[in-house]
């Protein structure tokens, strides 16, 4: 067994070999390609952990390129060349974040309009960047660029590209192993549960690509000085999509991906583009059948072969000792009022005029039928769905127009009626996502500290759903029911006062189903959160409620004990069906 | 007066051409859900039809049934290969489609070179319109446009393929459930919307220039003009190119071709901040 | 001697991996009505869509005029015999009622209906209205009419009285009665047991995705109601 450490050093001992062994052309060459790696690497954060693409990623690089460029023209001391790489990395960065909060922050699965818009900028920069002549020289670029201080751009600049990019692989590293890493991935995974367990993902997401932003800018600052000209082409699409290219080539899920497809594309380019005119034609073949059948790309395929072999690549996070326990606070006393609730899509009335009022802790059951109106009046209590009139109020906060992720602030969680969880993390990481709920702050997301954090109940989840304490398997190998209990167990870990639990016995087996019935009961007993269930099954309904609301087209039918619920007529009547 | 006849006449024109770019991508993104990325690509496979054709020293009329034909082709092709097995998968189909509009530019620029190709003149001249003179081929081209949206509005409202479609994008399940072949009727609509590309193509080569590249400034507008008018409707689509097309011509004429691409997309990036969904929302 | 249009041997499935029903088994028989009840949320509707096409199956046998379906797509199915009417999204709200009728076919006429039409009239009337105007008990008599209409020699009815007035749930029952007489069969999924009684010759009884009972008694609704009540 080869250690993971030791692979990396060993890589790292071979590029900065590389201006001995071969000649200094080659590692100019190579300094290049790992500059667009590194871009590359801003890419994968976005990418391949958050799940959306930035398509105009030059853009950021160029910027750098060029604050840089225009600071090296004028012969600068150590100290102003310091500022620049700094001013390109920040500008670029601080761009990046504006345009992220813009187009992220309305709608939650824009990443489509995401990916084209940030093309859109590439378009523009290379439009600006052609216009602006005083600015950026022009079409004809920015020339005059000279190197850094006593560093010759052929020679020993090579080393600062390898710092920079030892820099950017550890800086990202780190960050992809802090809880605002885990929780990017978790957007990727799932972004609809995530905002349920109150974190603002558009945030998350804006500050990633602004990283992404930043990381482009630094390797563009690096670029001028080892080209000694910017072009308009350095922010241009082209470049853009190259980017890209060599990113979902060479593995779009780590950050070694994006070095490997950019230095093995840029070499076999270098080689091939003037014999083989269909060279590029290939790429993007390659690049299509990657998307389609092998998104690891050759570092996904590598990895595999590694494993194969017995090599272990990855690292696994090691199990923190001393442990910080959370207390939880004290639940107050529940008060949710619907009030003349209507709910209309299209010409189909949903809710009509549904008015109740939950003011006891304990476990409340809604039943009726289907089409009923159920899980419509959970979505418009928690915000998914917009009623058209009527009021929601939890504590005499009204409910209206506010953003999933701000209803766990309130106290409220919610569990989907299909098991909704992160299937490519580990059931440790789906539980630190529910520990942290309502607690990381700007403090402590970029530090390692919330991995220590601790609740009491999350041992008795484990003793009553005992796969769990099994944590580095991921959470995608569960099975149906496990799946429902990983869930259930991180809406009641959020410690939310009110807890929606939309069928949580759907797709269980009889078994599952009663390990499933007697942990919601003794949570119920044990904790002061109030429950609202929707349920179909009237044994779970019987075993668990302690107040029942039953819905019939849209409306409350009528409320009560088990008892009252059976005994009356008109319940009767809708749950025999139509027998008149 | 004449200032203002002009100015007419140019958004109308620019209008015009804009929502025939745009047609095709509201078509498969509206209807299918695929943001084809190489949406643009067709469009330039359209104009390099016109190339070739006079090359051939044949009438400008016979790049109509070439580029439809290799439109076909190809679409039918990117459709069988790569779109199909990604219909529910949207960020994938971007990615996908968009290294086949790479594979597509590349390919044109392997077997044309990067050079810009020049096509002849069809119809020069102009013709005296409300006290203006105005390019004839403009006109006609404005003319074409109104026939081919009237067509093909008239086909999706009133034939049974139109019918079908329109019945496969509200249901698919009892679409399938009543015989309809959902899987035949979507390659179909996809064809059908990169042709009209294609033959935007055709119509549009006499005014542009042509050159591999020109795939992505037709994209980008077609995807402004859906941010800002929406999917599904007709009036969406003519309204959004007329805002696209109006705001950019305006603050082109005012100062330059770069402020008035960055006016564009700031209207674009506010539409989504503002009003995600379009002028024109239909659910 | 009855001839077998459909039989379903241990079928399962559901979403994905999450599995609703299991082992079900039943057949139908040409004249034949076999209907399914049970309570809400208990697979119905899934069982349903498992053997019209609209799920693939997890495990279990779908035949259908002696062959087997599970792996024919279910726009194919149609082209078979087999005529479906869900219990959701049952017209394209957004096309005419004359639309909902007419578009499967190549011809445009409205011959094929007009016995439909006379038990029925109110579609008649409705016919250059937008489906979705309809009400949800109209939308179920536009559904079901399309279904029987359709020249099918098994017709799968899910929920067809739903929100449908009285007189004209008899009326169904009469149409589902006289094409019985004519050979075809039916698979019906339904709550209301009046309407069972009157069309069924087998029923089977679904809980938590199972068959719980079974009976080709055709007095079976004091047996089912004890059974289902809450």
């Amino acid at each position: 067994m080869v250690s993971s450490i030791g692979v990396k050093a060993l890589l790292l001992a071979a590029l900065v070999a590389v201006p001995f062994i071969t000649s200094s052309y080659t590692a100019y060459q190579l300094g290049l390609y790992i500059l667009f790696g590194i871009v590359g690497q801003g890419i994968v954060l976005c990418w391949g952990k958050g799940g959306f693409l930035p398509m105009g990623q030059a853009l950021f690089f160029g910027i750098g390129a060029y604050i840089s460029g225009t600071v090296l023209k004028s012969d600068p001391s150590w100290g102003v060349v310091l500022l620049a790489v700094l001013l390109s990395v920040l500008v670029p960065g601080m761009i990046a974040g504006i345009i992220g909060v813009l187009v992220f922050g309305r709608k939650i699965g824009s990443g489509l309009y995401f990916s084209l818009i940030t093309l859109a900028l590439s378009l523009l920069g290379y439009q600006l960047a052609n216009s602006q002549v005083w600015l950026t020289g022009g079409f004809n670029g920015m020339t005059g660029i000279k190197g850094l201080p006593g560093i010759d751009s052929f020679g020993s600049l090579y080393f600062f590209i390898i710092g920079a990019l030892v820099f950017s692989t550890c800086f990202l590293a780190y960050l992809i192993r802090t809880p605002f890493g885990q929780n990017l991935e978790a957007v990727r995974e799932n972004e609809e549960r995530l905002q349920f367990l109150g974190v603002n993902t558009s945030r998350i997401k804006a500050a990633a690509f602004a990283i992404s932003g930043g990381v482009a800018g630094l390797a563009g600052a690096f670029f001028a000085p080892h080209q000694g000209i910017v072009t308009p082409q350095v922010v241009g699409f082209i470049l853009s999509a190259e980017l890209v290219i060599w990113t979902g080539v060479g593995g779009r899920f780590g950050l070694a991906g994006p070095v490997i497809g950019a230095v093995l594309i840029g070499f076999l380019a270098s080689g091939l583009r003037d014999y083989f005119s269909f060279w590029e034609v290939v790429v993007a073949l390659v690049f299509v059948i990657i998307v389609l059948r092998l998104p690891g790309g050759i570092a996904g395929l590598a990895a595999a072969y590694a494993k194969k072999i017995g090599m272990s690549l990855d690292t696994f996070r090691s199990s923190p000792r001393d442990e910080q326990i959370l207390s939880s606070p004290t639940n107050s006393q529940p008060r949710l009022e619907f009030k003349n609730v209507s709910l209309q899509i299209g010409p189909v009335v949903i809710l009509d005029d549904l008015s109740f009022e939950i003011v006891d802790r304990g476990i409340h059951c809604l039943i009726g039928p289907n089409g009923a109106g159920k899980t419509s009046a959970l979505n418009v209590l928690t915000g998914k769905l917009a009623h058209n009139s009527g009021k929601i109020t939890w504590c005499g906060q009204p409910l209206e127009g506010m953003q999933p992720f701000r209803m766990s602030g309130l106290g409220i969680g919610r569990k989907l009626q299909v098991p909704s969880i992160f299937p490519e993390l580990t059931i440790r990481q789906n539980i630190d996502i529910a520990l942290w709920v309502n607690r990381l702050k700007f403090g402590n997301v970029l530090s390692m500290r919330p991995y220590r954090w601790h609740k009491a109940l999350k041992d008795r989840l484990e003793r009553a759903f005992p796969f769990l304490i099994d944590a580095e398997v991921l959470a995608g190998k569960l099975s149906v029911g496990q799946r429902q209990m990983l869930d259930f167990s991180m809406t009641v870990l959020a410690a939310p006062d009110l807890i929606l639990l939309d069928e949580p016995c759907a797709g269980l087996s009889k078994a599952e189903t009663e390990t499933m019935i007697s942990a919601i009961a003794d949570l119920a007993k044990s904790s002061k959160a109030t429950f609202i269930i929707v349920e179909h099954d009237m044994q779970v309904v019987e075993l668990l409620s302690d107040h029942v609301l039953v819905m019939h087209q849209g409306r409350l039918l009528a409320q009560g004990s088990l008892e009252q619920i059976r005994a009356n007529p008109e319940v009767r009547r809708v749950y025999a069906g139509g027998s008149k | 007066m004449e200032v203002f006849v002009t100015f007419l006449l140019n958004l109308i024109y620019i209008s015009a051409t804009l929502a025939l770019i745009a047609l095709g991508l509201a078509m498969v993104f509206g209807l299918l859900g695929v943001m084809n990325m190489a949406h643009g690509e067709f469009v330039m496979l359209g104009a390099y039809s016109v190339y070739v054709v006079q090359l051939a020293g044949q009438h400008f009329l016979w790049a109509i049934p070439v580029a439809i034909v290799i439109c076909v082709m190809v679409g039918w092709l990117m459709e069988w290969l790569v779109v199909r097995h990604l219909y529910s998968r949207p960020f994938d189909t971007l990615l996908a489609t968009w290294g086949v509009a790479i594979l597509i530019r590349k390919g044109v620029e392997v077997i044309f070179t990067r050079d810009y190709k020049s096509v002849n003149q069809v119809m020069p001249g102009t013709i005296d319109l409300l006290g203006v003179s105005y390019p004839a081929y403009r006109l006609l081209l404005v003319a074409l446009i109104i026939v081919l949206f009237v067509a093909l509005f008239t086909w999706y409202q009133k034939s049974k393929a139109g019918l079908k479609i329109r019945a496969m994008v509200q249901g698919p399940e009892l679409a399938a459930a009543v015989g309809i072949d959902t899987a035949r009727l979507s390659r179909l609509t996809f064809i059908i919307g990169v042709s009209t590309a294609g033959l935007a193509g055709v119509l549009l080569a006499p005014l542009v220039r042509v050159e591999p590249y020109i795939g992505l400034d037709y994209l980008m507008s077609s995807f402004f003009i859906l941010i800002v008018g929406g999917l599904g409707t007709l009036e969406g689509l003519l309204i959004g190119s007329t805002v696209i097309g109006g705001t950019d011509a305006i603050v082109s004429t005012v100062f330059d071709k770069t402020a008035g691409y960055m006016s564009v997309l700031l209207i674009s990036i506010l539409f989504l901040w503002l009003r995600p969904d379009g002028i024109f929302y239909r659910r | 001697m009855d001839r077998t249009i459909l039989e379903v041997q241990n079928l399962s499935g559901g979403y994905g991996d999450l599995i609703i029903v299991r082992n079900i088994s039943l057949s139908v028989y040409n004249g034949n009505t076999v209907s399914i009840t049970g309570r809400n949320g208990v697979g119905k509707t899934t069982l349903m869509r498992l053997i019209s096409g609209s799920l693939p199956l997890t495990s279990g046998k779908v035949n259908f005029l002696g062959n087997s379906i599970a792996e024919v797509p279910e726009h194919k199915r149609f082209n078979l015999g087999m005529s479906y009417a869900p219990q959701e999204r049952i017209v394209f709200d957004n096309l005419s009622v004359k639309d909902n009728l007419t578009l499967h076919y190549l011809e445009t006429d409205l011959d094929r209906y007009s016995n439909l039409f006379e038990n029925f009239p109110r579609l008649r009337e409705r016919l250059g209205q937008r489906a979705g105007t309809l009400s949800g008990g109209e939308k179920k008599l536009l559904s079901f009419t399309r279904a029987i209409a359709e020249p099918s020699n098994l017709v799968l009815l899910d929920e067809p009285t739903e929100g449908v007035q009285s007189d004209n749930i008899e009326l169904m029952a009469q149409v589902i009665c006289s094409q019985k007489s004519q050979g075809r069969g039916f698979l019906v999924v339904d709550q209301n047991l009046t309407f069972l009684e009157s069309i069924t010759d087998t029923i089977h009884l679904l809980d938590h995705g199972e068959q719980v009972y079974k009976t080709d008694n055709k007095r079976f609704r004091g047996e089912i109601e004890t059974r289902i009540s809450i």
